[in-house]
């Protein structure tokens, strides 16, 4: 199989400082009110027994992508050799099936009406640079990699995989 | 453990679930370097200019991280962290943080001043017209001259935001060509914090180098991760709470790294001395002093012993709002667990009343716990070989131009005139020249106490947004003969310029003081050159050219370097044996190899770090500054830390309690924003549309007001309306917001906001009675008391 990449998010050294979803959006012109990547706050108890979890979360890059499969014009493609999930916005119509389908609420839909979410920065990629938001992570944080890279960082960490049936490429640990 | 399933609504929820998933573990973990990817991607790369510079989004502080700037047919489109310089944990280190990438943003905003302006309506109507640089010029000149004629030098005052080295020595080198001592400071941030633990330890260290042989890290107030997430601390602090160290969080508000800590303890705003003292009164009450330390290093040491017996915990506990017991306890932590560091922040020492007394405390605690430069402790640093020399690694600022009597003539002292008399003994920051306090030249417009400034000028700072009271600065500024801004942004301030310069960003010139970005590593000194990025915006000018056009003006082209900025950059590099022409043919910045090793790094230097100190020891008794007159010259400075608390609080005035029943504060710095600015930039505020005010929903409920929802906040001297953001890790009797919302933002439709009563400054409603700021530092206090209703 050819390899799959993703995202490891250690939500024990995330500061919600947001230097994530800011630089997501300026290194894609991503239009105000949409996010390619959302950072969020997970509370649990209450003042004075309070505390919370930062966490950043984007495309998921599933194994089995479940946008994929109801995209009626196959504008959406799981890239073989990287694993992204991306959207070609010339293809597609703007029928909201993937936003239905995703088990995430990932895509997304600005001005032009086509569907668009975290590409996992294919081109940079391409020029051997980590996903925009791994590499401004003040808190190193967030991590790129292939899936078996991760696990086994994260393992040391005992992480444990998102699970869901589309498979998400991402880990999210401790 | 159990699967974490992740659906729709949990993950559209943020995830409730979370908080489970997540197993104890602590591993080892290292950045992933990216791999080589399939060639066929290649083909999407773009045709870019990457050009190595320094980033923006700290604009008026000392803290700049290198970047490189990508641009395209002229224009930034994007920033990146330079893996070379050693930003955050070091080299390789790409990390910034939000504000750096809105770089593009900020450069390319509507809100820019363009264009030197004159004011043609009343003060603060805000009607201007254009006119040229040299219209502009020549009547800041002729103003200059005549005031200096008329009413003496010193009737000119600077206004500067705190701590811009590069541009304040430059500054600051004119102001004592010109002859006057009163170049202004904000007293809000840093040098008191700085002061205090230099004249109580002999140092203050920001150092995280040792944090790893730490046992317990105890953070007062600091709040690195709002105000320099990317300056190394927030990282530090993560790989040592990985390491297993007990971490403790004192702050007011449950911020992302209390989240993290061991102990979160709240503890009302402007309350730390109290904690402080209570925290010495166990310590030293119940023997858990280092009592080899004390008896060798410690000047005055019984005195302090029966000074602290009347702060009990107990006593402490109604004003700090933290029970007796969590103090006691925190207070044998402290002593008890060893080494212990205490990392303290702008949340405690700044903008308090007894603010010097409360880090004159934390200092003392460390101290007598021996703590001080040692494995783990609160390490001074280690001794670096000095850096490649560059000329004073600052500018020269001429002080000795300066008529002798200057620091006499100083109009309003921001530290004890005897401090300032003694330049650079004790602090090697703060006292290169003389310095006035703001707020104090401001009300001396009013007042003509002790004499009446003439000419105002401010430079990058928005004195509406920043100082106390600003329907007071409104009054000053109307009132004063001349005011002239220079700036990137046109602040409320500005409304009330006779005339406008228009500021270049930090990407619009190459204009360097090689006092920033400098960094020196073990290996050697990395120093890179602020490079030009893009065209300046309209008639856009440096800060640095136009000090040097001014004081060339003025007649004194001689001593600033004929008014040639080149010159003044190349003359500075001259010691290092660098020229300005091959630090700018070298886009990754220059790297001088260390020759001599690195000294192995060294603990207990007692000797020479209390070498300035009375004694030549801790001041637990401060005859350092102890009995000598305060800043105001109207009293006298403590030997011992003194509490004495926010202006207004639930125990410190009871009675108003009764009608303002809740404890209203701010913080520092925010991680989305540069103290009072870019709330004008896109990505930032749709991220805080609103100027919120985080509050305990069952507060909120009480009053019936929802999250989101706008409310009146108002205290006994002034109201404004804030949107209430429900916050769970907040004390039910505590409001906490920010300053500064005066920016517009047009491309979200969203409207800037007054800094006047009915606005939403908060600094409307904070006590403006200079009295009721710290004696040694002029810091000024942001506590107070409020009652709110839904709007």
């Amino acid at each position: 199989m050819a390899k799959q990449y993703g995202f490891w998010i250690e939500i024990d050294r995330c500061v919600e400082c947001y230097a994530c979803e800011v630089a997501c959006k300026a290194e894609h012109n991503v239009d105000l009110g949409i996010k390619w990547r959302r950072v969020t706050n997970v509370w649990s108890g209450s003042f004075p027994n309070v505390t919370f979890k930062t966490i950043s979360l984007s495309c998921m890059h599933c194994e089995k992508p479940a946008c994929e499969a109801v995209c009626p014009t196959g504008a959406i493609k799981k890239q073989p050799d990287t694993g992204a999930v991306t959207v070609d916005q010339t293809k597609c119509i703007g029928c909201h099936y993937c936003f239905f389908a995703c088990p995430f609420g990932v895509p997304q839909y600005g001005k032009s009406g086509a569907m668009e979410k975290c590409n996992l920065c294919v081109e940079r990629l391409a020029k051997g640079q980590e996903p925009k938001c791994v590499s401004t992570c003040p808190g190193n944080a967030l991590h790129f990699g292939t899936m078996e890279e991760l696990s086994k960082m994260a393992q040391e960490k005992a992480a444990k995989k998102l699970a869901a049936s589309t498979q998400p490429s991402v880990i999210v640990s401790k | 453990m159990t699967d974490l399933r992740m659906t729709r609504r949990t993950f559209l929820k943020a995830t409730g679930a979370l908080g489970t998933v997540a197993a104890v573990g602590v591993g080892g973990r290292r950045l992933l370097q990216s791999q080589p990817l399939a060639k066929a991607l290649a083909a999407q790369a773009e045709e870019v200019k990457i050009i190595p510079t320094y980033c923006h989004g700290c604009a008026a502080t000392a803290v700049n991280c290198a970047v490189l700037v990508h641009v395209k047919d002229g224009k930034m489109v994007r920033i990146e962290g330079n893996p070379d310089a050693g930003n955050n944990w070091g080299v390789g280190s790409t990390s910034l943080c939000a504000k750096a990438h809105t770089a593009v943003q900020y450069e390319y905003s509507p809100n820019r001043i363009l264009y030197p302006m004159k004011r043609t309506g009343a003060k603060g109507e805000g009607k201007f017209v254009r006119i040229t640089w040299e219209e502009a010029m020549s009547t800041i000149v002729s103003k200059l001259k005549e005031a200096k004629e008329k009413y003496g030098p010193e009737s000119y005052c600077h206004l500067v935001s705190e701590f811009y080295p590069p541009r304040d020595q430059v500054a600051r080198r004119f102001l004592n060509l010109y002859g006057t001592p009163n170049y202004c400071e904000c007293c809000l941030c840093h040098g008191p914090r700085y002061l205090a633990a230099t004249v109580t330890i002999g140092f203050c260290s920001e150092s995280t180098d040792d944090w790893n042989n730490s046992k317990l890290i105890v953070n007062w107030g600091s709040n690195c991760e709002n105000s320099a997430v990317n300056q190394g601390q927030p990282h530090a602090l993560l790989n040592a709470i990985a390491n297993g160290v007990k971490y403790v969080d004192i702050r007011p508000m449950m911020d992302p790294l209390a989240s993290k800590a061991d102990q979160w303890i709240p503890i009302r705003p402007g309350t730390d001395c109290a904690l402080a003292l209570a925290i010495l009164n166990v310590i030293i009450g119940e023997g858990l002093y280092d009592a080899d330390f004390v008896r060798d290093w410690c000047y005055g040491f019984d005195r302090l012993a029966e000074h602290v017996k009347q702060y009990t915990p107990e006593w402490a506990a109604p004003i700090t709002g933290i029970p007796a017991d969590v103090i006691a306890n925190l207070a044998r932590e402290m002593a008890t667990t060893k080494p212990m560091v205490i990392k303290t922040g702008n949340g405690v020492g700044d903008q308090q009343r007894d603010g010097t007394s409360a880090m004159a405390a934390i200092c003392l605690i460390e101290a007598i716990t021996g703590n001080l430069d040692v494995p783990g402790g609160n390490y001074a640093g280690d001794n670096m070989p000095s850096m490649i020399p560059l000329r004073n690694f600052m500018v020269e600022t001429l002080l000795d131009r300066l008529p002798s009597d200057a620091y006499d003539k100083l109009l309003a002292p921001s530290y004890p005139r005897f401090l300032q008399k003694m330049p650079q003994v004790i602090s090697p920051v703060g006292f290169h020249t003389p310095q006035s306090a703001s707020y104090k030249v401001l009300e001396a417009v009013l007042t003509g106490k002790p004499y009446t400034p003439r000419v105002i000028s401010a430079q990058q700072t928005s004195v509406l947004s920043q100082l106390r009271n600003p329907k007071m600065v409104s009054e000053a500024l109307k009132k004063v003969d001349f005011f002239f801004v220079m700036d990137q942004y046109w602040s409320p301030a500005v409304d009330y310029a006779d005339i406008v310069l228009p500021a270049c960003s930090l990407y619009e010139h190459g204009h360097n003081s090689f006092f920033l970005g400098v960094k020196n590593r073990p290996d050697g000194t990395w120093i890179g050159m602020r490079n030009k990025v893009v065209e300046p915006m309209g008639e856009s000018r440096s800060d640095w050219e136009f000090w040097l056009d001014l004081g060339a003006r003025m007649g004194f082209a001689a001593d600033m370097w004929g008014g040639d900025i080149e010159r003044f950059m190349q003359e500075q590099l001259e010691p290092a044996g660098i020229k300005l022409e091959d630090l700018r043919n070298s886009p990754r910045g220059i790297f001088v190899k260390r020759t001599e090793p690195l000294p192995p790094r060294e603990y207990r230097r007692y000797a020479q770090l209390f070498k300035n100190l009375p004694h030549g020891k801790v001041q637990c008794y401060n005859e350092l500054i102890g009995g000598k007159p305060d800043a105001d010259e109207t009293g006298t400075l403590p030997y011992m830390p003194e509490y004495k608390g926010p202006p207004e609080g639930i125990a410190q005035t009871p009675d108003l309690a009764k009608e303002y029943p809740l404890i209203f504060s701010d913080v520092h710095a925010y991680r989305l924003d540069q103290h009072s600015s870019y709330t004008g930039l896109p990505y930032l505020r749709e991220l805080q549309p609103y100027p919120w005010v985080k509050i305990n929903p069952e507060t909120a409920k009480k009053y019936g007001i929802g999250n989101g929802e706008w409310m009146k906040v108002e205290s006994p001297h002034g109201w404004v309306k804030m949107v209430a953001e429900y916050f769970e890790g907040i004390p039910p009797d505590v409001l906490m917001s920010k300053r500064g919302w005066w920016q517009k933002c047009d491309e979200l439709g969203l409207p800037g906001y007054s800094c006047l009563d009915g606005g939403s400054e908060v600094n409307v409603l904070y006590n403006g009675d200079r009295e009721k700021f710290d004696k040694c530092s002029c810091q000024m206090a942001k506590q107070t008391l409020v009652r709110i209703s839904k709007l």
